[in-house]
């Protein structure tokens, strides 16, 4: 959502939680779901990732050119969210033990992605249709942390390989991606990587 | 000829859902089975974008994921809210609903003697947010959010229908939650879908535990 927010041209403030504070403030307690991200919107308060997404594809115009167009993001937005959860299993809780298996699936889990790619005007547009959407913004920042986790793991993925380095040479995006706070931001909370 | 037609097992899964919005909204659909076997086997599979079913068509549509199924349903037959705003809430209670039904089939397919007993221990607070959604709207006497039923509804009625059946009691302490289980599955089509044989006879899961 920082990409998206970032490359969009928009402002937002950051309230950065601590670990200490979350397990000892009312913060917690105050969540829907007691959990992060929590994210707002004037007077909208939102949690879940992936609805904050959504919502920002909605207001800006990231969520396809029709009803066709927005059911296919959706489409692919839940597979990348099905990753993020293999991926965080691992990081989160197994990450010595399921390390091996994890990089022997990932070029079966990445493959969809390819071929939505290579069936979009070969790869040479987004995902889906003919201009960005949350999806696309969802499953860079899926594969820069890949990259980061396991630099190489794309190279047998020229569409994915290419596509990241279009998406993030996009001006605003590409000036977020080098900027401070977000190069010296921790890509996970377990500090794996 | 209906447009819908929904590729799958013969189970409930993360199938009944979307039946359950179909039905209530007086659409009708064509069902696919896939047997264990043929999927095994076959070349379904494959096809598949992710390898996974459901799989659904609307016209010359091909969607795969429940929930972009779901969404694309609402979207289309006005159950997504009647604003942004609306529809940004819709989506923050199906991911919370998605959440616990990643839960229940973990349960279900990879701890259901060992985990069972404290699932349901942790059930209630799993179930919390839903009861707080329903006390903050109407008094719990209108939908999830706002003043019409939404894909989220049908998503969430389905969750605790399949809960019911794991822990009769589970909503006991809920009483909002309880009382929107019976409203909604009081609605005519609903109703009618509930306790048809096709639904009555479709088990929850693959595996046969519920």
């Amino acid at each position: 959502m920082r990409m998206l927010l970032a490359d969009q041209g928009q402002s937002w403030k950051e309230e950065v939680v601590t670990k200490e504070s979350w397990l000892q403030g009312p913060l917690k307690a105050s969540c829907l779901y007691g959990q992060l991200p929590k994210f707002q919107d004037g007077d909208l308060t939102l949690y879940q990732s992936n609805a904050i997404l959504r919502h920002l594809g909605r207001t800006f115009g990231l969520y396809g050119k029709d009803e066709r167009e927005a059911a296919l993001v959706d489409m692919v937005n839940d597979g990348v969210e099905d990753i993020r959860r293999h991926c965080s299993q691992l990081i989160y809780r197994s990450y010595e033990e399921g390390k091996a298996k994890y990089f022997q699936e990932l070029p079966g889990h990445l493959k969809p992605f390819e071929t939505l790619l290579i069936q979009n005007q070969e790869g040479q547009a987004f995902l889906v249709g003919d201009q960005i959407s949350f999806a696309d913004y969802n499953l860079l920042d899926l594969l820069l942390n890949h990259q980061v986790l396991a630099p190489g793991c794309l190279d047998s993925h020229p569409l994915l390989l290419a596509y990241v380095a279009r998406l993030s040479a996009r001006p605003k995006l590409k000036a977020y991606l080098a900027s401070p706070e977000h190069v010296n931001r921790p890509v996970h909370g377990a500090q794996k990587i | 000829m209906p447009p819908y037609t929904i590729v799958y097992f013969p189970v409930r899964g993360r199938c009944e859902a979307m039946r359950m919005l179909l039905a209530d909204q007086g659409q009708s659909w064509k069902e696919e089975v896939v047997t264990k076997e043929s999927w095994l086997q076959g070349p379904l599979k494959a096809s598949c974008l992710y390898g996974q079913l459901p799989k659904f068509q609307d016209g010359d549509l091909t969607l795969y994921q429940s929930n972009a199924i779901l969404r694309h349903l609402g979207r289309s037959l006005g159950l997504y809210g009647k604003d942004h705003r609306e529809a940004a809430l819709l989506d923050v209670v199906n991911d919370g609903v998605e959440d616990l039904r990643c839960k229940y089939v973990m349960l279900i397919y990879t701890n259901y003697e060992a985990g069972k007993e404290e699932y349901l221990r942790a059930l209630p607070e799993y179930l919390k947010p839903f009861e707080t959604l329903l006390s903050q709207n109407e008094g719990g006497q209108a939908f999830i959010v706002g003043n019409q039923i939404s894909f989220t509804d049908y998503n969430l009625l389905d969750l605790l229908l399949i809960h019911q059946v794991l822990d009769p009691s589970c909503l006991d302490s809920l009483p909002l939650l309880s009382a929107y289980v019976m409203r909604l599955s009081a609605r005519p089509k609903l109703k009618a879908f509930l306790a048809s044989p096709e639904h009555v006879n479709r088990p929850i899961n693959g595996n046969g535990k519920q």
